[in-house]
C-alpha cells in the first residue's frame, strides 16, 4: 500500500470548547478549595493564608502555559519522543537518587530545580502514554496482530513496567506505579480486539483481593509488614483511629459530618488540623463537608464530563497515534479520579493519590494541563 | 509513517468500541463511587458527624454547688461558698505589664510567679484557684483584657471542727475526702456542667464558631441525724475531760437505741474542717520531733512529707469507728445478757467473790482485791465482779458464748454510714480454751469498735433489735423534694424481751447504787455500766476509762458512750467518764424531752 500524507482540516475545526470549560472549572475550584482547605493551617505554619494557594496558582500558570503550548505544538511530532521519553523518565527518576533528589515526609519523590522542585513520576505517565501510543501504531503498521505475539507484548509492556518498577522500588510510590501499569492496561485493552485475557485478569484479581481481605480479616497484625497494616486498617478502620487508619478516618468524619448540603464553604472542622494536609490527596473529604453531598455529586459529574469528552475526541480521530493519546490520556484521568475517590470513602486502602486539577500538586497539575493541551489539539483534528 | 490499511482500519473500529467499553467502565466506577459517597454522607451522617463533633468541641466543666450537710434541727453543718478562680489567656492579653502587676497585687503572688504564667504561651493558664469573691469581683470591675475569673464552689464548714470527723471534707476537685463527704458523695456530688466549644486540633479555640452550654445540677442536700446542740454540748464536754485529765483523746458517742440515729458522735482532738491539712498543735510536736531525728537534707525532707502525710491521717481517724479497744467491763453486759439468755444464770444466783478466780492455772484477780464476798448477780454486775463474771462465762461454756457472741452480731461490722469502720479482732473459736473464755467474759483479750460496743449494747436493752448506727436520713434536692430517705436494715430478736428487762433492771441498779453512781442523774432512770480496762502492753500504767449510759432506763431512748483514752491522774470509769455522761445527760435528756424527740 501506498503510504500517502493525511490532510488534516484542522483550520475547519475548533477544539473541544466543552472539555476546555469543564478542565477550568475544574482547576478554578480547585484553587478555590485548595485555599479553603489549607488557609488555616497556612496561617498556622507559614503566617500566610494563602501560602499553598499561590504555589499553586503559580504551577496552574505554568501549567496554562503548557497547555496552550500543546494545543499549537504539532502534536504528531511527539511520535519521535517516543523511546526518548521512556529514557528521559528512567533517568529522571534515577536521578532522585543523585544529591538532587529532596526528601519530603519521608519520601525521596522531588528533584530539586533550584528555583522549583520536580516530580519526575508526574513526568513518567505522559511519556508513557506517548511512548504507548506510539509504539501501538507502529506495531499495527508492521503487519496484522503483531500487536498479539508475546513479542508485541514484550515491546508494549517492557518499558512501562520498567518504569512503574523503579518508581516503586526508588520513589516507593506505589499509587504512581499504579497509575502508569493501569494506563498501560487500558491503551493495551482498546488496541487489541481480545476481551477474554482481560476478564480472566480481572476476575482473578478479584478473586485474589479477596482472598487477601479473608487472609488478613482473620490475620494479627500486630507485628506484620507495613501493607499488610494498610489493608487491616482500611477493613476496620475505627478500631486503628489513633495510628493507620487515622488519616482515613479522619476524611470519614469529614465526609459524614457534611450531609446533604454541607458545612458551607470555609466551614470545615476537619481542615483545622485534624485531618493534616488536607489540601493533597484528601481533597475530596473536605468539599464533601463543605459543599455536601450536592457539591461531591457535582464534581464526580464534572469527571464523567471529562472523561466522556475524551472518549468522544479519541473516537473521533482520524489518526491512530492521536486517539491513542486521548486514550491514554482519558485512562489517566480515570484512574486517578476513581482511586482518590476509592481512598477517600475507605472503599480501598490508603494509597496517596490526588485528584487530579483539584488536589495541591505543582507538578501533577503542569502535566495534567499539558495533557489536556494535547488532548485538545487533537479535538481539533477530528472529522 | 501513519499509513492506514485494512488491518488498521479494522483496528480502528474495535478500538472505537473498546474505548466506549472502558470509558463506560470507567463511570460506572464513579457513578458506583457516588452512591458510595451518597450513603456515607446520609446514612453514615449521623455516626461520622457524632464522632466529629466529639474531636472538634472541648469540654469546659462548669462545677456544679455540692448538696449541703444539714442536722436535724434544720442548722446547715457544711455550705458552700462562692470563690473565683483566676486565669489568664495568653492570646488575648494585650497589655502584659500591667496584667502582671494587678495580679500580683490583687492576689498577694509574687511578680516573678505571675509573669511565668503570664508569658507562657499556653491557650489558658489558671493564676489563682479559690480567691475570695470580693478579690475576684474587683479584678472582673477592671476588665482586664485576657483576664478570665471564674466563679467556682468551694466547700465552707460553718462550724469549722464541730463534728470534724463525722462530716469530712473535700478535695480540691470537691470531692469527698473522709467522713460523710465520702460516704455520700453520690448524692452530694452534682452533675457538672460543661460549656462546649470548637476548637482546632491543637485545643485553640476558634472564635465565632459559637459554644454549646449545659446547666450544671446541684448536689442533693443530706440530712442527718446530728443534733447540733447536743453536738456542740458534748464536744465541750469531751474538750474539758480532755483537758482535765490530759487524755489522749475522748471520744463522746450519742445514740438513738431504738433506731440507731447517731445523735452526736465526739472525738477530740478534732480538726478544724475549713483548713484540714494543717495538723493541729497535738500533731505539730510529734511531727518537730520526728523531724529532728533526720540528718539528712534530702531525705529528711522526703520523710517528712511522709510523716506529714501519716499523721494528717492520724489526725483525720475517727476513733469511735475506724479504731478498736478492748471494752474491759462495758463488755460485762453482754456476758450478763448470754448468761440471761442462755440460762446459765439468773438475777438472783449467788456468788462469791474472795478477790480473785483460779481458771486452769491462771490466777486471775477481781479489781477489789480483798474481794467482794457474797453477792448474788444483780450485786455483781452493781460491783462489776470479774470473778462472778468469770464463773459466769465458764458456765455458758466457750462454744455457747461464741455462738451469742456471733448473735449479737459483734462479729461483724455495724454498717455505720461512714468509710473505714475497723473489723472486730477476735480469737478463733476452736482457740478459745478456759483462760481465754474467761478474759472475754470480762471484756478483754480481743478488741471492737466502740460503736460496734453501744451498737450491740443498744440492742440487748431495747428488746432485741440489732439496728444499724446511722447518720444521713435523707437527701433532698434543692427545690425541697426529697430523692430519697434512707433505711438502713435492722436484724430483730437477738435476745429476748426478758433478758432485756432484766438487763434494763440491772444496769440501772449500778447507776442507782452500783459502780456507775456518777452516772446518775436527777429526775431520770439512768443506766449504764462502767468500764476501766488496761491498754496493751499490760504494766504500761495506760488506761481506758469509759462510761455506757441509757435513759431511760425502763424504756431506753438514748445512750451515750463516752471513752477517755490514757487519763492522766484517776483512771477509774466510775470516777471520770460517768460524770462526762451524766453532765451530757442533764442538759440532753430535758432537751430532748423538751423538743419531743422520740
Amino acid at each position: 500500500m501506498a503510504k500517502r500524507p493525511i490532510k488534516f482540516r484542522s483550520s475547519k475545526h475548533n477544539m473541544d470548547y466543552v472539555l476546555l470549560t469543564v478542565v477550568l472549572f475544574l482547576v478554578g475550584f480547585g484553587l478555590l478549595m485548595i485555599y479553603s482547605t489549607s488557609s488555616y493551617e497556612a496561617a498556622v505554619e507559614h503566617n500566610d493564608s494563602a501560602y499553598y494557594l499561590k504555589k499553586q496558582a503559580t504551577s496552574t500558570l505554568l501549567g496554562f502555559v503548557g497547555l496552550v503550548f500543546m494545543t499549537k505544538f504539532p502534536y504528531k511530532l511527539l511520535q519521535k519522543f517516543d523511546v526518548l521519553a521512556i529514557i528521559v523518565s528512567a533517568l529522571l527518576i534515577i536521578a532522585v537518587l543523585t544529591p538532587l533528589g529532596v526528601t519530603r515526609n519521608g519520601a525521596r519523590r522531588w528533584l530539586n530545580l533550584q528555583f522549583t522542585s520536580f516530580q519526575p513520576a508526574e513526568l513518567a505517565k505522559i511519556g508513557v502514554i506517548i511512548y504507548l501510543a506510539s509504539i501501538i501504531q507502529r506495531l499495527e503498521c508492521v503487519g496484522k496482530n503483531v500487536i498479539r505475539t508475546p513479542k508485541g507484548i514484550a515491546i508494549i509492556f517492557a518499558p512501562p513496567a520498567v518504569i512503574a518498577g523503579l518508581i516503586y522500588i526508588i520513589t516507593s510510590n506505589l499509587s504512581s506505579a499504579i497509575i502508569v501499569m493501569g494506563i498501560a492496561i487500558a491503551m493495551l485493552f482498546v488496541a487489541v480486539p481480545d476481551y477474554k485475557w482481560f476478564i480472566i485478569g480481572a476476575v482473578s484479581i478479584t478473586v485474589l483481593v479477596f482472598l487477601v481481605v479473608l487472609y488478613v480479616s482473620g490475620a494479627d497484625t500486630t507485628d506484620s509488614g507495613f501493607r499488610l497494616a494498610r489493608v487491616k486498617a482500611w477493613l476496620e478502620p475505627e478500631s486503628y483511629s489513633t495510628d493507620r487508619a487515622f488519616q482515613t478516618l479522619q476524611a470519614l468524619y469529614a465526609i459524614g459530618s457534611g450531609g446533604i448540603w454541607g458545612k458551607g464553604l470555609g466551614q470545615s472542622m476537619q481542615k483545622r488540623g485534624f485531618l493534616p494536609e488536607a489540601q493533597n490527596d484528601m481533597i475530596f473529604s473536605i468539599i464533601c463537608e463543605e459543599l455536601g453531598l450536592f457539591g461531591a455529586m457535582a464534581i464526580i459529574f464534572l469527571f464523567i464530563v471529562l472523561i466522556w469528552s475524551c472518549m468522544i475526541i479519541a473516537n473521533k480521530t482520524i489518526d491512530r497515534f492521536g486517539s491513542l493519546l486521548v486514550v491514554g490520556v482519558m485512562a489517566h484521568y480515570a484512574i486517578q479520579v476513581i482511586l482518590n475517590i476509592a481512598v477517600v470513602t475507605n472503599t480501598i486502602p490508603n494509597t496517596g493519590i490526588t485528584l487530579p486539577f483539584i488536589s495541591y500538586g505543582g507538578t501533577s497539575s503542569l502535566f495534567l494541563l499539558m495533557e489536556i493541551g494535547i488532548v485538545l489539539n487533537i479535538s481539533k483534528h477530528c472529522k | 509513517m501513519a499509513g492506514i490499511n485494512s488491518t488498521g482500519r479494522r483496528n480502528m473500529t474495535v478500538q472505537k468500541r473498546k474505548t466506549f467499553v472502558l470509558c463506560s467502565l470507567s463511570v460506572i466506577a464513579l457513578l458506583l463511587l457516588g452512591v458510595r459517597v451518597g450513603y456515607l454522607m446520609i446514612f453514615c451522617s449521623e455516626h461520622y458527624t457524632e464522632l466529629a463533633t466529639d474531636l472538634h468541641e472541648r469540654e469546659r466543666d462548669i462545677k456544679a454547688a455540692r448538696g449541703r450537710i444539714i442536722d436535724s434541727t434544720g442548722t446547715v453543718l457544711a455550705d458552700n461558698k462562692t470563690v473565683c478562680t483566676i486565669s489568664v489567656i495568653h492570646s488575648q492579653i494585650e497589655d502584659p505589664e500591667t496584667v502582671i502587676e494587678v495580679l500580683s497585687r490583687e492576689l498577694g503572688l509574687s511578680e516573678e510567679y505571675v509573669r511565668k504564667r503570664v508569658e507562657k504561651y499556653s491557650a489558658r493558664e489558671r493564676i489563682k484557684n479559690n480567691v475570695e469573691k470580693a478579690v475576684g469581683d474587683k479584678i472582673r470591675s477592671l476588665d482586664l483584657a485576657g483576664v478570665k475569673v471564674d466563679e467556682d464552689y468551694k466547700r465552707y464548714y460553718p462550724y469549722g471542727s464541730l463534728a470534724s470527723k463525722v462530716l469530712g471534707f473535700t478535695g480540691g476537685d470537691n470531692q469527698g475526702i473522709i467522713g460523710l463527704e465520702v460516704s455520700y458523695e453520690e448524692y452530694l456530688t452534682g452533675t457538672k456542667g460543661k460549656i462546649l466549644t470548637l476548637t482546632d486540633a491543637k485545643g485553640i479555640e476558634l472564635d465565632g464558631m459559637g459554644e454549646r452550654r449545659r446547666e450544671p445540677e446541684a448536689g442533693k442536700d443530706l440530712y442527718v441525724s446530728l443534733d447540733i446542740n447536743i453536738q456542740q454540748y458534748a464536744t465541750q464536754l469531751a474538750k474539758q475531760a480532755y483537758e482535765t485529765k490530759q487524755a489522749a483523746g475522748v471520744s463522746i458517742i450519742v445514740m438513738n437505741v431504738n433506731n440507731g440515729e447517731i445523735l452526736a458522735m465526739v472525738d477530740v482532738p478534732e480538726f478544724d474542717l475549713n483548713d484540714p491539712f494543717t495538723l493541729i498543735d497535738e500533731f505539730q510536736i510529734e511531727n518537730v520531733q520526728t523531724e529532728n531525728l533526720q540528718t539528712e537534707e534530702g531525705k529528711q525532707e522526703e520523710k517528712k512529707q511522709e510523716s506529714t502525710q501519716d499523721l494528717l491521717n492520724k489526725m483525720w481517724r475517727n476513733g469511735c469507728i475506724n479504731d478498736t479497744y478492748e471494752p474491759g467491763s462495758t463488755f460485762k453486759i453482754i456476758t450478763a445478757a448470754a448468761g440471761l439468755e442462755s440460762g446459765s444464770v439468773t438475777l438472783q444466783d449467788n456468788f462469791s467473790c474472795p478477790g480473785f478466780i483460779i481458771v486452769d492455772d491462771r490466777k486471775i484477780r477481781c479489781h477489789k482485791v480483798a474481794g467482794h464476798g457474797a453477792e448474788d448477780f444483780t450485786h455483781a454486775v452493781m460491783n462489776s465482779c470479774n470473778p462472778v463474771f468469770i464463773t459466769v462465762g465458764l458456765r455458758i461454756g466457750a462454744q455457747k458464748y461464741y455462738e451469742y457472741f456471733t448473735q449479737f452480731g459483734l462479729k461483724q461490722k455495724t454498717g455505720i454510714d461512714l468509710p473505714g469502720e475497723a473489723a472486730t479482732i477476735m480469737h478463733q473459736p476452736d482457740k478459745i480454751g478456759n483462760v481465754e473464755l474467761a478474759t472475754i467474759s470480762f471484756g478483754q483479750s480481743f478488741q471492737i469498735t466502740p460503736i460496734r460496743l453501744m451498737t450491740t449494747v443498744a440492742g440487748l436493752i431495747n428488746g432485741g433489735k440489732l439496728v444499724t448506727p446511722h447518720f444521713g436520713v435523707k437527701a433532698v434536692n434543692s427545690d425541697g423534694t426529697i430523692v430519697e430517705e434512707f433505711t438502713y436494715p435492722i436484724s430483730e430478736g437477738i435476745v429476748s424481751s426478758d433478758t432485756t428487762e432484766k438487763l434494763r433492771y440491772v444496769l440501772e441498779q449500778v447507776v442507782e447504787n452500783g459502780g456507775g453512781k456518777n452516772g446518775y442523774v436527777e429526775g431520770f432512770r439512768v443506766g449504764g455500766k462502767t468500764a476501766t480496762s488496761q491498754t496493751l502492753p499490760r504494766g504500761s500504767g495506760r488506761y481506758i476509762a469509759s462510761f455506757l449510759g441509757f435513759a431511760p432506763a425502763d424504756n431506753p431512748k438514748i445512750m451515750a458512750l463516752a471513752i477517755i483514752d490514757t487519763p492522766q491522774g484517776t483512771y477509774y470509769g466510775g470516777q471520770i467518764a460517768a460524770p462526762v455522761v451524766r453532765q451530757l445527760f442533764e442538759n440532753v435528756l430535758p432537751y430532748l424531752e423538751e423538743i419531743g424527740y422520740e
